[in-house]
Formats: C-alpha cells, sequence, structure tokens
C-alpha cells in the first residue's frame, strides 16, 4: 500500500522562477525506507517538506502536480534546536507535547512517550530540561517527540547529524525497526555509507529532478562515484584504479579482493 | 629550547551545578599540530571548547592558552590566539552580507583596516566562497553558512582554531574544502583542536586524537592508530570510518587511513598480483 505519491510534482519557493523540485514522480510504501541522496542543494530537503505538506501550505510558494498522501506523517528536521516546543521543563513533557495536540486520552499518551523515550534509549534523560542536552541528547528527543505521535510516514532530513557513532547505529536500526512496523520512511542523509544496510531504494536528486533510482547498489555506480554520491569503500576503490563493478561496503570489498 | 604549547589543560574539572562534566583532564598541543576531540554525546566536549574560549572558568586546574591562564582572561582577549567556532555556526551569522560577517572578528580585535581586508580575502579563498562574500549569509544555506562561519575564525588568524563539528551538514565536496583550509592553515602553525563525529573526516584531516570519555581522558594518541582498530573504537561509542575498516580488512602494507594513501595501496598491491 503507498503512503506517498508524488505525481509529477514540481515546486517553487515564494518568490523564485526556477522550481526547487523538477517533475517529481515517486512513491513510498509502508514497511518501506527510501533515502534521498544528492548533493547540496539537488532538493531532497525540499521534497520532504512537500511531502510533509509544509509546503507550500506552511512556507508558501507553488505546487505543480499532485501529492497523494494516506497517512498522517511526521518530519524530523536537520536542526533539532529549532524543533522543540519550547513550552515543555522535561524531557518527558516535550515528547508529549505533540501526542497531547493530537487530543488523546491521558493514558495513550502516556503509553506512546513511554514507548517512544524507550525506543530512543532517552528514559534516564527523562526529567531532564532539554535545553540542558547535548545536540545529539537534543536529536534523539525530537525524533521521539514525532514517533510518539505514532505517524504512518515518517519524514527524517539528516536524522544522524548530531549523533555519535554509537547513536547513529542505533537509528538506523530503529528506523529498520519502523519500517518492520509497516511504518513508510523517506529520508535525505549524506550518511551515505550507512544506507546499504538501511534503504531499500535510493533516489539520487539532481537540481531538484530525479536522476536514478535504485537498489543501495547505486551508490557503487561508475556515474554516481564521480558526483561525490558513492559509499566510502566504492569511492576509494574507483581511486585506486581497480576494475569495475566497484564494491560497495567493506564486506564486498573483502570478497572480491580474495 | 622547548617551545611552549598553544593550549595547555592542567587537571581541568569542571560541573554544571551538580552534574560533573570534565575530571582531572590534562593535555597540551604543540603550533601546527592537528587534534581531534571525539567521544560520546554528553561526553563533555563542547563543555571543554567552551572552557578553552574562556566561556566558563575551570572549577580546579588551569586551561592555559599559550602563557595566558584563562581565568585572568575575558573570551574577547583570549579571541587574539583562539578562533572558535561553536556547534550551530550557521546561526550565529548577524551582519548583512557574508564578508562583512568574516571582517567583523579582526576588525573587532581593532586590527588595522588593510589588514583586516588582506585576512578576509585569504579566509574567503581558503573556502571558496569569494563568489559568495556579497551575498546576504540567510540567503545562502546552512552549509554556506558554517563556512562563513569558520572563515570568521580562520580571519582572526589565531595561534588556535578549536571547531566544534565543524562538517555537520556538510557533503562530501564541502567536507573536502574544509579538510583542505585546515591543511594549509596547520601547515602554517596554527594548531587545530576539531570536536568531531565524522571519523572520516578526522581521518583525513587530523593526526593525533584525545577520546573523552564521561568527562575523563580516555585516549591520547595516533589518531591512525586508534581509527584503524575496531575493537578499541567500539568501548568508546566510535565506530571505524569505512576507509580505514577496508585497510585493515585487506591487511594493506602500513594500514593507511586516508582515502588517497588507501587508493594508493589498494593500486599499487593490485598491480603486484598482476605481475608475473
Amino acid at each position: 500500500m503507498k503512503s506517498l505519491t508524488l505525481d509529477h510534482t514540481s515546486f517553487w519557493y515564494p518568490a523564485t522562477a526556477s522550481p526547487a523540485l523538477r517533475d517529481v514522480s515517486l512513491d513510498v510504501a509502508q514497511g518501506e525506507i527510501v533515502a534521498l541522496v544528492g548533493a547540496l542543494g539537488a532538493g531532497a530537503s525540499t521534497l520532504l517538506l512537500v511531502a510533509a505538506d509544509l509546503a507550500p501550505r506552511v512556507i508558501g510558494g507553488r505546487l505543480a502536480g499532485a501529492v497523494a498522501r494516506r497517512d498522517r506523517s511526521g518530519i524530523v528536521l536537520p536542526t533539532p534546536w529549532t524543533q522543540t516546543s519550547g513550552m515543555a521543563f522535561t524531557v518527558w513533557d516535550e515528547v508529549a507535547f505533540g501526542p497531547a495536540n493530537l487530543g488523546w486520552p491521558t493514558h495513550e499518551i502516556a503509553r506512546q512517550v513511554d514507548r517512544a523515550l524507550e525506543r530512543l534509549e532517552l528514559v534516564p534523560l527523562a526529567s531532564r530540561d532539554p535545553v540542558t542536552l547535548s545536540g545529539g541528547e537534543l536529536q534523539r528527543v525530537i525524533i521521539a517527540a514525532i514517533l510518539a505521535m505514532d505517524p504512518g510516514l515518517v519524514l527524517f532530513d539528516e536524522p544522524a547529524a548530531e549523533l555519535d557513532g554509537e547513536g547513529a547505529r542505533t537509528l538506523w536500526r530503529l528506523i529498520r525497526l519502523l519500517a518492520k512496523d509497516g511504518k513508510a520512511v523517506l529520508l535525505a542523509t549524506s550518511a551515505l555509507d550507512a544506507l546499504p544496510d538501511v534503504a531499500d531504494r535510493v533516489v539520487w536528486l539532481e537540481n531538484g529532478a530525479v536522476r536514478a533510482v535504485g537498489t543501495p547498489d547505486l551508490l557503487a555506480d561508475v556515474v554516481v562515484c564521480d558526483a561525490g554520491l558513492g559509499t566510502s569503500v566504492a569511492t576509494v576503490w574507483r581511486a585506486g584504479g581497480l576494475p569495475e563493478p566497484y564494491p560497495l561496503t567493506v564486506a564486498d570489498a573483502v570478497q572480491r579482493w580474495r | 629550547m622547548a617551545v611552549s604549547p598553544v593550549l595547555r589543560l592542567d587537571g581541568v574539572s569542571f560541573s554544571y551545578g551538580a552534574v560533573p562534566a570534565l575530571a582531572a583532564v590534562s593535555f597540551a598541543i604543540a603550533a601546527g599540530e592537528r587534534v581531534a576531540l571525539v567521544g560520546r554525546n554528553g561526553a563533555g566536549k563542547s563543555t571543554l571548547v567552551r572552557l578553552v574560549a574562556g566561556l566558563e572558568r575551570p572549577d580546579e586546574g588551569a586551561v592555559w592558552v599559550g602563557d595566558w591562564d584563562t581565568r585572568d582572561c575575558v573570551p574577547e582577549q583570549l579571541a587574539r590566539r583562539i578562533g572558535s567556532m561553536f556547534q550551530h555556526a550557521d546561526q550565529q551569522l548577524f551582519a548583512s552580507t557574508v564578508r562583512d560577517d568574516v571582517s567583523f572578528g579582526p576588525r573587532a580585535l581593532g586590527v588595522e583596516e588593510r589588514e583586516v581586508e588582506r585576512r578576509t580575502d585569504h579566509a574567503l579563498e581558503d573556502l571558496d566562497l569569494t563568489s559568495h562574500a556579497a551575498h546576504h549569509p540567510y540567503d545562502l544555506p546552512p552549509a554556506f553558512r558554517k563556512l562563513a562561519a569558520l572563515a570568521g575564525a580562520l580571519a582572526l588568524e589565531p595561534t588556535l582554531l578549536v571547531l566544534d563539528e565543524p562538517t555537520v551538514g556538510l557533503d562530501r565536496a564541502l567536507r573536502a574544502r574544509v579538510t583542505r583550509a585546515l591543511l594549509a592553515r596547520s601547515a602554517a602553525g596554527v594548531a587545530l583542536l576539531v570536536i568531531t563525529h565524522d571519523l572520516t573526516f578526522a581521518a583525513e584531516s587530523l593526526q593525533r586524537v584525545l577520546v573523552l570519555d564521561r568527562g575523563r581522558l580516555a585516549c591520547d594518541e595516533r589518531l591512525a592508530g586508534l581509527v584503524g582498530d575496531a575493537s578499541r573504537l567500539e568501548p568508546l561509542g566510535l565506530v571505524p570510518p569505512p576507509v580505514a575498516a577496508l585497510s585493515a580488512a585487506l591487511d594493506l602494507p602500513g594500514r593507511p587511513v586516508r582515502g588517497a594513501e588507501v587508493a594508493r595501496e589498494l593500486a599499487r598491491v593490485a598491480r603486484g598480483r598482476l605481475a608475473p
């Protein structure tokens, strides 16, 4: 079942002549993880804003084509410190803010908040004031706050940016679990090396348009490597002048090296 | 004659009220050294940077910036020796052009106007920002604002650059720009202390690593040795960068960790295998 469908979608920011998204057709199914990759300014963040129904509804601009959403969506922005409610003095209350605004009964709010805190390993921080947290801790709080609203479509913009290595690994595992629970996940990331283990499909955006779609193997493609979007292993393999096909991961490389 | 270090921490401890952040941390950094500061979220890295920049004072011990004890200095004075970039620096720009923002620091230090211009040009060029000099910072994407903030720190022409997560939000091409600029400054004698979770960037740019673990200094050693050793990274909450993991998995001679060196070794070993 499709959770999100973009059909020949273009989008223009307010007061701009050229579109930030050009004729994008893309869908994300329930239980699927789709990763958007591209150079800075390629349109990945814009696509997430459109998917979240924030563009043009909240930020203005103009949309052409069709966007169909089956599920309520939640978006995790790349700047967690801009996404706090500013009205909660504990992490627990911060995470409860969204569900409370959905008008749920108290016991349901508590159930969802406790579950989200557990999943993000935030239980020990539940009574801390959000303003005292480190960047990585706050990023996890925001992710918990979005998940506590139980969205069917989860949108992540650079979700691992503030996280340490272990925190990033935990997050990628959690994203796989979300998909297993049947949620549709659309994410934009520059953490290309994480994608072979995370994404079902990879979408390469260039100048606002879809340049290629494929499995994560796309990240070992010659053209993708030349665009600076290959995995580290594929990129270094190519730089060494070794023959194609390039290995995607360390494990692939070890196999090819034998 | 021993050269005095650019930065020295002597048994530094610091707490936020009852919450301890750093405990008895000691190390020194020499001119031109390139040092990574790594550790889990909440390990005390950003606190350490705030102490070095003089925004906090140690509860115990001392922070020396050259021959200045930070307890006797205000941050404005320390800015003559330290260029800092804090987390979320892309939100801390305030001038109406990138150029004005970058030149603000040296101008505020009372540097002579022609020298301000020279330093600003140099910093903008180092990060390929010259073509954005006349733009309003908030007309640029966050990644470019971050580069502008870094240019502002470079324009101070300090003896020590202290950078908190300089590559977050940058793509590979922009990370390479930062690496290039930092290597050039370090070659000219500037010491670097860089907080980063990005061990790939660290392996490309830096040579020594300090690991903070719950406020204590758990490691102080050559970066290439640590990033190539998954068994030691794991307990520190760190994940080996793929290029270093590749080098280790294929047992490349010398176990290089920088991309260009690994590529060279791959090519050399592969050629050797083909030779009769």
